[in-house]
């Protein structure tokens, strides 16, 4: 027992220890980032089960399903079995556990895309506008409001579709328990089990996940709220950062542990980061300490354009890696002197604030042909052909029996599935048919259909990027969320964009400073800021300005560059205005 | 049958590649060259693989042929022959291994199509395959083999030009010091080795690790007329089983057509933008660092090659298959002509003597000297003489720049000119 107990201290700095042994009342973790959140949340996990908690008393909640996922691997691989029955999983798997236990297990759950097909059922809207009113329906939910006059015609019928088809969305998942939990005999069994709950990602919650919680901790002792007010990014889903700033009235004998030390970036960039944040009102103090050195200052790009974000990214990873092919190694033969001498494409990231915004910088890399992902949207918007079979392949197992598949040729097949799929198209088939050649050989077509699902099953699986693979990551900021990186690039720091919004002021000026805050402290070792003097926007070339958030990083933590227009652009000018 | 094959080309899908490396022109300058399989090359490229496709026939031995109707109908008759196509392709594998950015470039060869769009479905998740014909993965070079294998059984993957400083399996800058660091527990399934431009079979029999390997050669050609600078000979039957089967097990390997390592562009070491070209030795007494700039220079071929060697220079193991070096065929006549080698003059005069005497092979390594001196002049004939022999003097490559051949002297052109006259 002492020497795992000891493993519960390992490594851990004071503050980290502080938060893993206040079990005796409530604790709010000011976590900022890279300070050791996800370790400290799994001694605190292991440090309560070895003070005696019993494994299901203790709840841990957090937001996606990759923190969920790090969280139990590393309490996994800490506990072993002895963590078997504690609960790590998002507020939709607790809802979900909840409804479970207390109704029969007869309900199905709704896509966001099956919710999609229910509005445009009922209102015979188009996409877009059924896209909007899914995510009204969302926030009303989430928001815990009652639907406005104009919407609750639409609410009212979405929500008797869903219960004629026995359906909940994932906002149910909150609501309905929330409901059960309401009533005080059902609400009394889950307080006496859940003895320990550990919210992680706290900043983020919104009034439903809020009042769940309320409802199942009271004003509880064992109640641990880990998060960072600086990092609330997601106030447009519903969260409020307020929810966290108000921990100290809900949990009036609460203490508040700050976690400072930062095991990830470089002093520069902390520097740079921290001193920003500082503009913000509605925060906790919290003074960032770095544990690595001082490091290179924070490059503040300033290019002609959009394009020239890209080439700029290029080049500096390319500079980085040291090349990456013949043609393009960097003067002198070799890389930096005296950079560290160990990249991959997965050091790096490259982070914007609108989606937009992914195209140019895609085209850099297309025309480098150094790998990059594209993290949580389809920036071209082309099936390539392993799209094409992964939905095929869904097809025929959502409605084709197999005395089907064994009638059907495969060219038969297709023709029904690409037209069922709407994917069809002439060129879109025939593309196809020739991939089923290729692969096939000659006459592929006429095969059976089941062999030649068989054959391409082999070919492709559900997640559609080959996790071997090591590529640059290109994503907005509100992905970044959790993420780090060796060297980040954040481009279009311009006004406008970062803030973004119009001139006059952003709806929420503090929102978005956080926004840039998450993105800056992702960077390990170098950081660069990018703005472009003009961006094609909205079908126009507009001259842009810098970002407002570019001044507020001090001066000591920065090295300006001035990317000049192209010399090529610049003598077209020159001989034209000789005419 | 005794079969000259190149088979690793790149088409006009890769970077930095001539417009012409079409498949009319690959199987052109085959039998001008007198190559009878030639890869394809950038069969990881989705246009090239389809324009493959359409423009070729399957013998159904795992070889394919030009359609007839594409044929080049202005070969010489002397050079006329039966040219085949493999499917290959080049991967370039950048990622991070041991603390280390790594650089390895794979030469992947497949028998048929289906093996090829398999490869290329998979490899579509990884990377980017349409922005180049040899595409940048971020995939470790030991999960492309491992993949390779998994989906076709048949494939064989060729780690290439396996010196080259930046690209390669034991390249200075960002490969490793042996084959087991780079592929652990699958290293065995390496079973051949392409060894560049710059070293030669004696460089890498020094080399007690690679014993068993098959030394192999190829032109990696960015133009038609690089093709066959570098080649393999087999006594092998035309067929992808067969030639696997020898570059697997040697047996049916005959031997490589090798450039004289000097002339590569990483034989010595240095600074290109420095004009600093460096022996092994001389890098060594500057501490490795650039006499002009002071940065750490290129460490070519040679230097790496004695740094992993643990054998003396000279060591040749028993059942060593034969080589032959040469200086390409326009090189040999720029060099009588005084001329560079892309000027009329000499592609009149290369013309000239395949129309007369056969392929390049042919008129460099079989045709008697005579025959030679009476098709062409007495220079060209005693320039390949002495090529064959190895009499001439190479400045080596370094750092990207092409070694300088030089095969005669000052007056020597006059004096051998003059001599002819006399009788």
């Amino acid at each position: 027992m002492t020497d795992t107990h000891a493993s519960v201290f390992e490594g851990l700095n004071e503050a980290q220890c502080e938060a893993v042994t206040t079990v005796d009342g409530p604790v709010l973790v000011v976590a900022g980032p890279g300070t050791g959140k996800t370790l400290t949340i799994v001694r605190r996990i292991a440090y309560l089960l070895h003070g005696g908690a019993k494994p299901d008393t203790v709840l841990a909640v957090t937001f996606t399903n990759r923190a969920a996922q790090e969280m139990r691997e590393r309490m996994e691989s800490l506990l072993g079995p002895e963590s078997e029955g504690v609960f790590v999983g998002t507020f939709h798997l607790l809802g979900l556990m909840i409804l479970r236990e207390a109704l029969c297990d007869g309900f199905v759950v709704y896509s966001k895309e099956e919710q999609l097909n229910v509005v445009k059922g009922l209102c015979k809207e188009g996409a877009s506008q059924s896209r909007e009113l899914v995510d009204s329906i969302s926030r009303i939910k989430s928001l815990l409001e009652t639907p406005s006059e104009e919407m609750r015609h639409v609410y009212e019928a979405y929500e008797a579709a869903l219960r004629d088809k026995g359906a909940m969305d994932f906002d149910d998942l909150i609501l309905r328990p929330i409901e059960l939990l309401e009533n005080p005999r059902f609400v009394s069994g889950y307080r006496e089990r859940f003895r320990h709950i550990i919210v992680d990602e706290y900043q983020d919650i919104n009034a439903a996940q809020y009042r769940l919680l309320r409802l199942l901790a009271r004003d509880r002792a064992g109640m641990c709220g880990v998060g960072d007010p600086d990092q609330a990014i997601y106030a447009f889903r519903g969260a409020d950062v307020g929810n966290f700033l108000r921990f100290g009235d809900d949990f009036p004998n609460g203490r508040t542990v700050a976690l400072k030390r930062n095991y990830r970036s470089t002093g520069m960039i902390l520097d740079g980061a921290s001193t920003l944040i500082r503009n913000n009102g509605r925060r906790i103090e919290k003074d960032v300490q770095p544990t690595k050195g001082t490091g290179e200052r924070i490059r503040v790009v300033c290019v002609p354009d959009e394009r020239a974000e890209g080439r700029v990214i290029v080049s500096e990873i390319e500079h980085r890696i040291g090349g990456t092919s013949h043609y393009r190694l960097p003067r002198g033969g070799g890389r930096r002197q005296g950079a560290d001498e160990s990249y991959g494409f997965s050091d790096f990231a490259v982070m914007f604030r609108t989606n937009g915004q992914a195209k140019a910088i895609e085209e850099a890399f297309l025309v480098s042909g150094i790998p990059c992902r594209v993290v949580g949207s389809r920036s071209t918007g082309a099936l390539n052909g392993s799209d094409v079979i992964g939905k095929i392949k869904a097809f025929a197992e959502a409605e084709c029996p197999p005395d089907m598949l064994r009638s059907l040729s495969a060219g038969e097949f297709l023709e029904v599935a690409l037209k069922k799929l709407n994917i069809a198209g002439a060129a879109g088939y025939q593309e196809i048919v020739n991939y089923i050649n290729m692969v096939e050989g000659d006459g592929g077509v006429n095969r059976r259909a089941i062999d030649f699902l068989k054959t391409v099953s082999l070919l492709t699986n559900d997640d559609s990027f080959d996790a071997r693979a090591d590529a640059v990551t290109l994503m907005t900021l509100h992905m970044g969320k959790g993420l780090e990186f060796k060297v980040v690039f954040i481009v279009g720091c311009e006004e406008g964009l970062m803030p973004f919004g119009p001139a006059e002021g952003p709806a929420d000026i503090e929102e978005e400073r956080r926004l840039f805050y998450v993105g800056m402290t992702r960077a390990r070792e170098e950081l660069f800021l990018l703005s472009a003097r003009t961006r094609f926007l909205y079908g126009n070339r507009c001259n842009r300005r810098p970002s407002p958030f570019l001044g507020e990083i001090p001066g000591r933590c920065v090295e300006e560059r001035f990317v000049p227009d192209r010399p090529g652009k610049q003598k077209r000018k020159r001989q034209m205005e000789l005419f | 049958m005794r079969l000259i094959a190149d088979l690793h080309v790149h088409s006009r899908y890769s970077r930095a590649t001539s417009r012409d490396m079409i498949p009319e022109a690959l199987c052109r300058w085959a039998q001008l060259k007198g190559i009878s399989v030639v890869g394809t090359g950038d069969f990881t490229h989705p246009g090239w693989l389809a324009e493959l496709k359409e423009k070729t026939e399957p013998l159904g031995n795992g070889l394919f042929r030009l359609k007839k109707s594409l044929m080049a109908k202005d070969v010489p008759p002397s050079c006329r022959a039966d040219v085949l196509f493999m499917l290959s392709s080049e991967i370039s594998s950048i990622y991070s291994k041991n603390g280390k950015t790594r650089k390895v470039h794979s030469l992947i060869l497949v028998p048929d199509f289906a093996d090829a769009a398999r490869i290329n479905m998979a490899l579509s998740r990884i990377g980017n395959l349409n922005s180049d014909g040899r595409p940048i993965l971020g995939l470790d070079a030991k999960e492309l083999l491992k993949i390779v294998l998994d989906i076709s059984p048949e494939a064989l993957l060729v780690p290439a030009h396996v010196w080259t400083p930046h690209f390669s399996v034991f390249g200075a800058m960002s490969g490793f010091d042996s084959m087991e660091e780079c592929y652990e527990e699958l290293s065995p399934y390496i079973c051949a080795i392409e060894t560049g431009l710059s070293s030669d079979p004696p460089m890498n029999w020094r080399l007690s690790a690679l014993d068993g390997i098959t030394l192999i050669s190829n032109s990696d050609a960015h133009s038609p007329a690089k093709m066959g600078r570098e080649a393999n000979v087999f006594d092998t039957e035309a067929s992808f089983e067969a030639m696997k089967k020898a570059i697997r097990t040697g047996e049916g390997f005959l031997g490589t057509i090798e450039f004289f390592p000097e002339e590569g562009k990483y034989h010595h070491d240095g600074h290109r933008s420095c004009v600093v070209n460096l022996s092994p030795k001389e890098t060594a007494r500057h501490n490795g660092l650039c006499p002009v700039c002071g940065k750490k220079v290129t460490v070519g071929v040679m230097n790496r090659v004695e740094k992993l060697a643990d054998r003396e220079v000279g060591f040749k193991p028993g059942n060593a298959p034969l080589f032959d070096s040469l200086v390409p065929l326009a090189e040999i006549i720029a060099e009588t002509l005084e001329r560079g080698v892309g000027t009329k003059a000499v592609e009149g005069e290369y013309q000239a003597l395949l129309q007369k005497l056969g392929n390049e092979f042919t008129i460099l390594m079989d045709t008697p000297i005579g025959d030679i001196e009476r098709a062409g002049s007495v220079l060209v004939a005693e320039a390949i003489s002495r090529v064959r022999s190895g009499r001439l003097h190479i400045t080596p490559g370094y750092d990207g720049e092409y070694g300088k051949i030089k095969i005669f002297n000052g007056d020597e052109r006059r004096t051998i000119k003059g001599q002819a006259t006399l009788f």
